[in-house]
């Protein structure tokens, strides 16, 4: 008899793992629809606003590039002493693991604005190895990222004169399903983690809308 | 029983083989791998492999082998504008150490020095000493 259950427990965790789903982020209400004349009720998840910011080659990039797509955000600057020098080499382990799939995009985001200018970002995109399409290098202003990390990738980003460098901020991956909602938080200094969003990313990828 | 004292007889002579001034550079060589760790590893990786063409790397790097007595004034004072290793060139600025003290900055160079170029490179303390000494008096 404990064998039997022994039995059940395993195939239930085996059967759970099969169909792993990622939690949603953030605030969800319930919205009331009109459809075919009937009024359905359904659940509405919090999704990351519509932005306007510049790439590394100066051009607007908007909500629209990340459209139907899965993709990974995180924030940095170019003279961090601290924890991106190994986000970066975390997040190159990412870019190569989805280079060349059109479903994935990777979004990283100055959160020092005055000094990395859109030369010296498109510079820091070539020595990274990023073909600048599929890894994307984001400024814009000051207050519009760090409302975008707050709000939109439950991150921090802010400026702290006691930190090397200047800035505190968060060292996550955030992920985003194609219907730009938050999937996943992960830390970007820690190689198991991102395994961990590398696996996440397919489990997406197989996702229904 | 016999073979228990041989043990012994053997771990004595393990011993009596580390000099004074070998246990000392085991204990300069681990400070400086903790140091490091702090230090540098955020930058240049924990196994010295840099970061692309961003941060240059320290394993296998010619650099080192070229220009080790460099290496004391590189940590305290940064570096800055190109710099070619392995045949490859990088040009971001590295940052100084100003709070590191003259023995926290030997102990780094001796542990990098041994760790990371091709063939390890043993100074003697009194060249990295006056190499640091050399490096606070041009003030660069």
């Amino acid at each position: 008899m404990k064998n039997t259950i022994l039995v059940f427990a395993c195939l239930l965790v085996w059967a759970c793992n099969q169909n792993k789903t990622l939690p949603i982020y953030g605030e969800r209400s319930l919205q009331t629809f009109e459809k075919e004349g009937k009024s359905i009720i359904d659940t509405v998840y919090a999704t990351v606003p519509p932005f306007v910011l510049l790439n590394q080659n100066g051009d607007t990039v908007t909500e629209a590039l990340v459209k139907g797509k899965i993709y990974v955000a995180d924030f940095f600057f170019t003279t961090c002493p601290t924890i991106c020098p190994i986000m970066k080499k975390e997040m190159l382990r990412v870019y190569q693991k989805i280079k060349g799939d059109e479903n994935f995009v990777l979004l990283s985001h100055t959160i020092d604005p005055d000094y990395d200018s859109i030369p010296l970002l498109k510079d820091y995109c070539n020595r990274l190895g990023s073909d600048g399409k599929q890894w994307q290098f984001l400024t814009g202003q000051r207050e519009v990222i760090y409302e975008l990390a707050e709000k939109g990738y439950y991150a921090t980003a802010m400026p702290d004169s006691t930190e090397p460098g200047g800035y505190v901020h968060s060292g996550g991956f955030i992920l985003v399903d194609k219907q730009s909602r938050v999937r996943g938080i992960y830390n970007g200094t820690d190689a198991k983690e991102v395994d961990q969003l590398m696996e996440d990313l397919f489990i997406l990828k197989a996702e229904k809308e | 029983m016999r073979i228990l004292s041989l043990l012994a007889l053997a771990f004595m002579c393990v011993f009596a083989a580390c000099s004074d001034s070998e246990l000392v550079s085991m204990k300069q060589l681990s400070s400086g791998a903790k140091l490091y760790e702090q230090h540098c590893s955020n930058c240049h990786q924990a196994d010295g492999s840099g970061l692309a063409l961003l941060i240059p790397p320290l394993q296998q790097a010619d650099y080192l082998t070229n220009n080790a007595l460099l290496l004391p004034c590189l940590i305290r004072n940064g570096a800055a504008g190109a710099m070619e290793v392995n045949g490859k060139i990088y040009n971001q600025k590295m940052p100084g150490n100003a709070k590191l003290s003259d023995a926290e900055i030997l102990d780094i160079c001796r542990f990098v020095l041994q760790k990371f170029p091709e063939k390890p490179i043993s100074l003697e303390d009194e060249s990295l000493t006056l190499a640091l000494q050399k490096c606070d008096s041009v003030g660069n």
